[in-house]
C-alpha cells in the first residue's frame, strides 16, 4: 500500500492549499450530504430474484455435473408425476365403468330413453 | 448462457416426455376399455380375469337379462306415472292408492328377485374366489342404500 509521505512532491502542494482562500459558501449539509454518497456507492447491489436466475442459468446450470442432475431430476419428477396422475385416472375409469355395469343391470338405476 | 439455456430447455422436454411416455403407457388399458364394443363387460373381464369362455357366457347372460331389464323399467315408468297421478288427485290415503304402492313395492320386489337371479348366475360361471368376491361386490352395489357407490370391487 501507497503512504503518503511528508516530501518534496507534497511540499509543494500544502504550500498552494495553505495559500489557497475561496469566499463561497458550501451548501447546507455538505459533509453530511457528502458521507451520504460515500454510504450509497459502497452499498452492496441487491440482486433481484431474475438477475440471480440468469446468473444461475448462465453461469451455474452449465456444469456438467449439475447439468446432468438437473436434466435427470426433471425427468424423475415428470415419469413420477405421469404415473400418479395415470394410476389416478385408470381407478377412476375402472370405477365408473363397474358403476355403469350395476346401472346397466338395476332397473332402478338403469338411465331411461 | 446459450449453452444455459438449452439445458434448462432439455430438462423441461425430459420432464415432459417422461410425463407422457409414463401415462400413455400406464392408461392404455383403461383406454382399450372404453373403447370397446361393450365398456362394462369389458371391464368385468377384466376386473374379474374371466377367461374367453368365461366370458363367453357371462356376456350371453348380459344379451339374455338385458330385454327382461328394460321391460321391468317399463313397468316401473307405467306404475310410477299411475302413482304420482293418483297423488296429485287426492289429499288423503284412498284405497287406490294402497293398491298403486302396493303394485310398487310388488314391482320392487320382483326386480330385484330377477337381478338377483343374474347375478347368482353370472358368479357362477366364474372361478369360485372370483365369483363370491362379484357376488359380494355387486350386491353391495344394488342392494345398500347407497348402492355401494362408494366401495371398492
Amino acid at each position: 500500500m501507497k503512504t503518503n509521505q511528508p516530501g518534496d512532491n507534497d511540499e509543494a502542494l500544502r504550500k498552494v492549499l495553505r495559500e489557497w482562500h475561496t469566499d463561497a459558501s458550501l451548501p447546507p449539509r455538505f459533509q453530511e450530504e457528502v458521507w451520504r454518497r460515500i454510504e450509497r456507492a459502497q452499498a452492496p447491489v441487491a440482486l433481484s430474484a431474475w438477475a440471480v436466475m440468469i446468473h444461475w442459468i448462465g453461469v451455474v446450470l452449465p456444469r456438467p455435473a449439475l447439468a446432468a442432475s438437473y436434466v435427470a431430476v426433471l425427468l424423475a419428477i415428470g415419469v413420477t408425476v405421469g404415473w400418479a396422475q395415470a394410476r389416478q385416472e385408470t381407478a377412476r375409469v375402472k370405477d365408473e365403468l363397474g358403476q355403469r355395469y350395476v346401472r346397466v343391470l338395476d332397473p332402478y338405476q338403469a338411465p331411461r330413453r | 448462457m446459450k449453452r444455459g439455456f438449452v439445458i434448462l430447455s432439455l430438462g423441461l422436454l425430459a420432464a415432459a416426455l417422461g410425463y407422457c411416455c409414463v401415462y400413455v403407457t400406464a392408461t392404455s388399458s383403461a383406454r382399450s376399455l372404453q373403447k370397446s364394443d361393450q365398456p362394462e363387460l369389458a371391464w368385468l373381464k377384466q376386473e374379474f380375469n374371466l377367461s374367453d369362455a368365461e366370458f363367453k357366457r357371462v356376456s350371453e347372460l348380459h344379451a339374455a337379462y338385458l330385454p327382461k331389464c328394460h321391460e321391468m323399467c317399463r313397468q316401473i315408468d307405467t306404475q310410477n306415472a299411475q302413482l304420482q297421478k293418483l297423488l296429485a288427485d287426492t289429499t288423503n290415503v284412498t284405497p287406490e292408492i294402497d293398491t298403486a304402492l302396493a303394485e310398487t313395492a310388488r314391482l320392487r320386489s320382483e326386480c330385484q328377485r330377477m337381478m338377483l337371479r343374474h347375478f347368482f348366475q353370472v358368479s357362477q360361471t366364474m372361478p369360485s374366489e372370483q365369483g363370491r368376491r362379484y357376488l359380494s361386490w355387486v350386491t353391495r352395489k344394488a342392494f345398500l342404500p347407497d348402492y355401494g357407490m362408494n366401495e371398492q370391487p
